[in-house]
């Protein structure tokens, strides 16, 4: 999707130096309609954009598909859909949170399915995963910091839901710092829980491409070295997709769960 | 010579971050093997709560390869 990277200025420093430019600029955000900075200003399609709204479109046809023809014994595309379901409310819902879990099953796997839906997608070369940009993870991190926030100030009341972040029996004068630590790392959250998904998908596609910049020098400046790098190269670019394939199935895990945790702890603020 | 020291610095950021990182998550993977291997019938549960450990020490490797990208950027 990405334009052809002419980073121009600073031009061929090495052929590994312009290969690693054309990587980044060809991973950073570059918008496809709509214009720069102030006329920016509305909704702009960008390359990521773009392809997250491909994920969404993918996911709501699966599921279509999958619930059309329900019934007590699912076959092929129903199987498939209503293991995923069962895994998330059984093995993240209910295993946290206990039996009261089911009922947020469809924040968590609405969170659940769109992060491993766009994951995926960014395994299929010419795609990018709608999550490797900041602007989608921090959004979804934001949206779960207000949600469990939300949860505990709705069970217990603002003030006693504030007053939990100290545990009972901690002697006053420790009781400040206590405080300002627990809202600190609060806070912290969403920065880690953003911050995590988005650097695994980008770090991810960069390991990859740098291994395809090994490559492509390789075959362009064909040496002796080549003959030793290249089928290196290219046994690593093809362990690197499985293991990247593995890696967006677990931070959709782990963001999921990572939310039912956060929502647990809220629920049960006033216990201690 | 800023140039060059923030590169420096980048790979600093991201090596000994994951120094740090590699050494938690090999405790965590070998307390987790041996917690279960003593204890079967505990496995799902202590993979569960495996993963969540390891989220959280993998955003502070994955924090320092985001500070090298801004090191690099600065270069």
């Amino acid at each position: 999707m990405a334009a052809p990277g002419s980073t121009g200025a600073e031009a061929a420093a090495s052929p590994m130096a312009e290969g690693i430019d054309h990587l980044l600029h060809e991973l950073s955000v570059i918008p496809l309609s709509g214009g720069h900075g102030e006329a920016a200003a509305g909704f702009t399609l960008t390359n990521y954009t773009f392809w997250l709204i491909v994920a969404s479109a993918l996911l709501l046809v699966f599921f279509f598909l999958a619930s059309r023809k329900a019934r007590l014994v699912p076959e092929g595309i129903g199987n498939l859909a209503e293991a995923g379901v069962d895994f998330v409310r059984n093995g993240i819902c209910v295993d946290i949170m206990g039996p009261e879990g089911k009922k947020y099953f469809p924040f968590i796997g609405t969170i659940f399915f769109f992060v491993l839906f766009n994951n995926l997608l960014g395994n299929i070369p010419p795609a990018l995963p709608g999550t490797g940009t900041v602007g989608t993870t921090f959004v979804w991190a934001i949206i779960v910091f207000i949600v469990y926030n939300a949860i505990g100030v709705k069970k217990y009341g603002a003030v006693r839901y504030i007053k939990s972040f100290v545990p009972s029996g901690t002697p006053g004068w420790l009781s400040p710092l206590i405080f300002l630590l627990e809202i600190v790392s609060h806070l912290l959250r969403p920065v880690t829980l953003g911050m995590r998904l988005f650097a695994n998908m980008y770090a991810g596609h960069i390991m990859l491409g740098v291994f395809a910049v090994f490559m492509a020098i390789a075959i362009k400046e064909f040496t002796a070295v080549s003959v030793v790098v290249l089928p290196l190269s290219f046994i690593a670019q093809v362990a690197l997709r499985a293991f990247e394939l593995a890696i967006a199935v677990l931070q959709a895990y782990i963001f999921s769960i990572l939310t039912a945790v956060y929502i647990n702890g809220a629920l049960h603020a006033g216990d201690h | 010579m800023i140039g060059s020291l923030s590169v420096l610095g980048a790979a600093l950021a991201f090596g000994l971050g994951g120094i740090g990182a590699a050494i938690g998550l090999s405790i965590v993977g070998s307390k987790t093997i041996e917690s279960m291997a003593r204890q079967p019938e505990m496995a799902g549960r202590l993979q569960t709560t495996m993963f969540i450990a390891l989220g959280m020490i993998e955003a502070i490797a994955l924090l320092g390869f985001v500070l090298a990208f801004v090191l690099y950027g600065v270069s």
